[in-house]
């Protein structure tokens, strides 16, 4: 696939991705709010397969509306507008004969605060299957026991998949979330902050899962928190105002950057 | 105002004394209806004493004490005086023309209470009040005093008895010559034509009036027998009859047949009364009404109210709660849906009976003619479906109280999480799916709501009823063992119209009374049976859906 050479990815970089297999792929995306307000501009941006790609920058910069692109949750928005193209394994989402439904199953989702329905834990997980049309109780329990050990949340939860996902703890519901969102069998799964309303031995867990998943899933995470973005990312893209100022290979960035605005971000001197 | 009363204000207790007033007003006036209803509503199935009363003129009375008044009057010195009045039950309408009179005060002279006074309550005319005199029971006759009563109850339940085998034995009698009324019909019909017959028709005739000839005769011995059997069984029950002597010293011959019950209020004590008082609660219930609706029971009228509520849940659930779905999940928000809701809104500020009259001429004229002309043109001009009925009533009354299940299952809709909505979509959920799996159940609660308050409005309407199918005096019900079961085309009674009809449109006012006030009583009992079966179904599903704000 031919990379897009855009100021924002150094040269190295640039070497390194074409060995990569790249899942998503923008080209020249910008999307308004409103015909004055305007959330991104011209980004162009590759994330390779089977790795975890962290999205960082200070806050309003527009990580969660890229990221929320992805699968299409932005059309939910009123009154929005998005030019360029979006390509997933070589094909522009917005094309009019995707399936948005299906689009949803192969990209998953889980988000900055937990929101598990008020079911049961098992129902919570079945969710995904069962809108997709699978009805044998078997093959969903399968799943659900899958889901869970990927989620490192079965051994808590094995006795108790009858009560409601509400009882469960904060960390325990998040990791709840992630298991629902596997339960499709996804190859990407974006992930919107979700340790940011967790304590840190929550947090931890979650970085965990993120590391046990990475071989089989390809992760894009959104994060406030450079440290876990440093921790756990294999690319990091670093963002502001709309743009995409910097794409690269997370210890090369947090190292020894190549834009200034990445180096004054990430030494703290703002944002 | 000093600095101790400006504190007062300030901290705010005269607003805590204020609202708490306010609540006490208005539970107060709730409770004191209710305490009203519930007095004089179940106070009247406790059986009153028999007395006797002597008048200064010589008269003498035996009734039921019922009530006591002041009568305002003149005295000779041109003074407005007060005097206390007792109003007498004394019942033997057929003997006397009315059941109740007025006494002043000052003109008793003696008031008593025999003991073996009794009160026969009856299928027709009311109740009689007297003494037993003698007990005729087919060929006995009993005279001593101390049988007399209870040989009188044992013969009210032989004729009783009596009663319902002849009923079936006429019912038979009736199924036997059936065919042959039928034939005879068919025959009267041509015959009235008979000078202008085709020739078909003449053949049919004579074919008839063969078929006529030999039903007659193979009928014939089990007819005689039949007939037999009756003329007996009419005369034993004739014959079981009881002397009674009224307290102006009137005899009277009473058929037991027609006694619906017969009690001494003066020999019973508190556990036989408890006992009376059961069986005439029990009696009001389940009962058929007598007497033009005072006296019997009310149980058509509830099976009614109770049928043409759930009907009405029936058919406004399901249409309000998709409305509010689409005003709220699929419209476009814009000025259009704003005109939409608004309409919505107001529409439960219609007068209820002008939703009588819409529900008459659209349902009834309009739609119900259109079905008697495709389906039952056979009956035709006989309404079928073009007249009132439970079905229509009971539509009107959905559309009476589907603003209020609109509004509250769209607050129920909108109380529902969007982080929920959002991660069901972000699973590969169509729209209907989302709607379906997470919207509807968390908004069961409001939806409930809706309901809750469809129920409580529309139990109690009373005006487009009676323009849309109920009626006082129902023949059948609507549910029954005949098929189709459901006879949704017949008219029904209404608890909310059998207290309008008993206490304004009944022809003795002063014995309705009390039956007002038992309805009313029962209708409120219903209504909050239902309400709280509701309220418990959505606490336990509130309890499952913690988040949910409703």
């Amino acid at each position: 696939m031919a990379i897009n050479i855009s100021t924002a990815i150094s040269r190295e970089t640039v070497s390194e991705l074409l060995n990569e297999n790249i899942v998503i792929q923008t080209n020249n995306l910008s999307l308004y709010y409103t015909p004055e307000k305007s959330a991104l501009k011209n980004v162009n941006i590759q994330i390779p397969e089977k790795k975890v790609t962290a999205f960082i920058g200070p806050s309003g910069c527009g990580k969660s509306t890229l990221l929320r692109n992805f699968n299409r949750m932005n059309d939910l928005i009123p009154g929005i507008k998005i030019e360029g193209k979006i390509l997933i394994n070589g094909k522009n989402i917005y094309d009019p004969d995707v399936e948005l439904e299906d689009l949803r199953k192969r990209v998953g989702m889980v988000f900055q605060k937990s929101n598990p329905f008020p079911m049961s834990i098992w129902e919570n997980i079945a969710f995904g299957p069962k809108v997709n049309g699978l009805s044998n109780k078997k093959d969903i329990d399968e799943i659900v026991e899958e889901s869970l050990r990927q989620a490192d949340l079965w051994k808590e939860v094995k006795e108790r998949l009858n009560e409601s996902a509400l009882d469960l703890s904060g960390g325990q519901q998040q990791r709840l979330c992630i298991a629902r969102a596997l339960a499709n069998k996804p190859e990407i799964i974006l992930m919107d902050e979700p340790a940011s309303a967790l304590d840190p031995i929550s947090t931890g867990k979650i970085e965990e899962t993120i590391d046990e998943l990475r071989n089989n899933y390809t992760i894009v995470i959104v994060t406030h928190n450079m440290q876990q973005a440093a921790r756990i990312s294999d690319y990091t893209a670093f963002m502001m105002v709309g743009e995409l100022v910097e794409f690269n290979d997370t210890n090369t960035l947090f190292t020894h950057p190549d834009k200034k605005l990445t180096e004054e971000y990430i030494t703290g001197r703002f944002g | 105002m000093n600095q101790a009363s400006k504190k007062f204000f300030k901290k705010g207790d005269p607003y805590v004394l204020l609202t708490s007033l306010g609540l006490l007003i208005s539970l107060g006036m709730v409770l004191w209806l209710l305490a009203i209803v519930l007095v004089k509503g179940l106070g009247i199935f406790w059986p009153r004493e028999l007395v006797q009363i002597n008048s200064k003129d010589e008269n003498v009375y035996l009734g039921e004490l019922w009530n006591s008044g002041k009568e305002i009057s003149e005295n000779e010195f041109e003074q407005i005086v007060e005097e206390e009045k007792t109003q007498l039950k004394i019942g033997n309408r057929d003997l006397y023309g009315y059941d109740f009179i007025w006494i002043s005060d000052k003109e008793i002279k003696t008031m008593t209470k025999p003991q073996n006074a009794a009160v026969f309550e009856r299928s027709e005319y009311g109740n009689l009040y007297g003494f037993i005199l003698q007990v005729n029971l087919n060929n006995e006759i009993v005279t001593d005093s101390s049988e007399l009563f209870n040989e009188a109850e044992k013969g009210i339940s032989l004729a009783h008895e009596l009663k319902i085998k002849l009923d079936e034995i006429e019912e038979e009698y009736n199924t036997l010559l059936t065919p042959l009324n039928k034939i005879q019909r068919e025959i009267s019909l041509l015959k009235v034509n008979s000078d202008f017959l085709t020739d078909e028709e003449a053949k049919r005739l004579n074919l008839l009036k063969e078929e006529e000839n030999k039903l007659t005769e193979s009928i014939n011995q089990p007819r005689i027998v039949l007939e037999e059997k009756i003329s007996t069984l009419k005369e034993r029950l004739n014959s079981f009859t009881v002397n009674v002597i009224t307290a102006n010293g009137d005899e009277t011959l009473m058929q037991l047949k027609n006694v619906v019950r017969l009690y001494q209020p003066n020999e019973m004590g508190i556990f036989g009364k408890s006992i009376h008082y059961v069986q005439n609660l029990w009696e009001f219930l389940s009962g058929e009404p007598r007497e033009s609706n005072t006296e019997g029971g009310v149980f058509p009228a509830i099976f009614g109210t109770v049928m043409m509520v759930i009907l009405m849940s029936i058919l406004v659930v399901p249409f309000g709660v998709l409305a509010a779905v689409y005003l709220n999940e699929y419209a476009k928000q814009g000025a259009l849906t704003r005109i939409i809701r608004l309409s919505v809104n107001n529409l439960a500020g219609v007068p209820s009976i002008v939703f009588g009259i819409f529900g008459l001429g659209f349902f009834i004229y309009i739609v119900g003619g259109s079905i008697d002309q495709f389906f039952f043109s056979d009956k035709l001009p006989a309404p079928t479906f073009g007249t009132g009925g439970i079905l229509w009533a009971s539509l009107t009354l959905a559309l009476l109280t589907l603003p209020v299940v609109v509004v509250a299952t769209e607050e129920g809709i909108l109380a529902v999480p969007k982080a929920n909505k959002d991660g069901a979509l972000a699973l590969g959920a169509t729209k209907w799916q989302m709607i379906k799996k997470v919207v509807l159940p968390n908004a069961m609660p409001g939806i409930l709501t809706g309901l809750i308050l469809a129920i409580s409005r529309g139990a109690g309407e009373v005006a487009p009823l009676m323009i849309t199918g109920v009626v006082k005096l129902a023949p059948d019900m609507p549910l029954d063992f005949n098929f189709p079961f459901f006879h949704l085309d017949r008219k029904f009674m209404h608890l909310g119209f059998h207290i309008y009809d008993v206490g304004f449109q009944s022809p003795n006012v002063e014995a309705a009374i009390p039956m007002v006030y038992s309805t009313a009583l029962l209708l409120i009992a219903i209504v909050v049976f239902l309400n709280l079966l509701a309220i418990y179904l959505r606490n336990r599903l509130r309890k499952k859906y913690k988040s949910s704000s409703f």
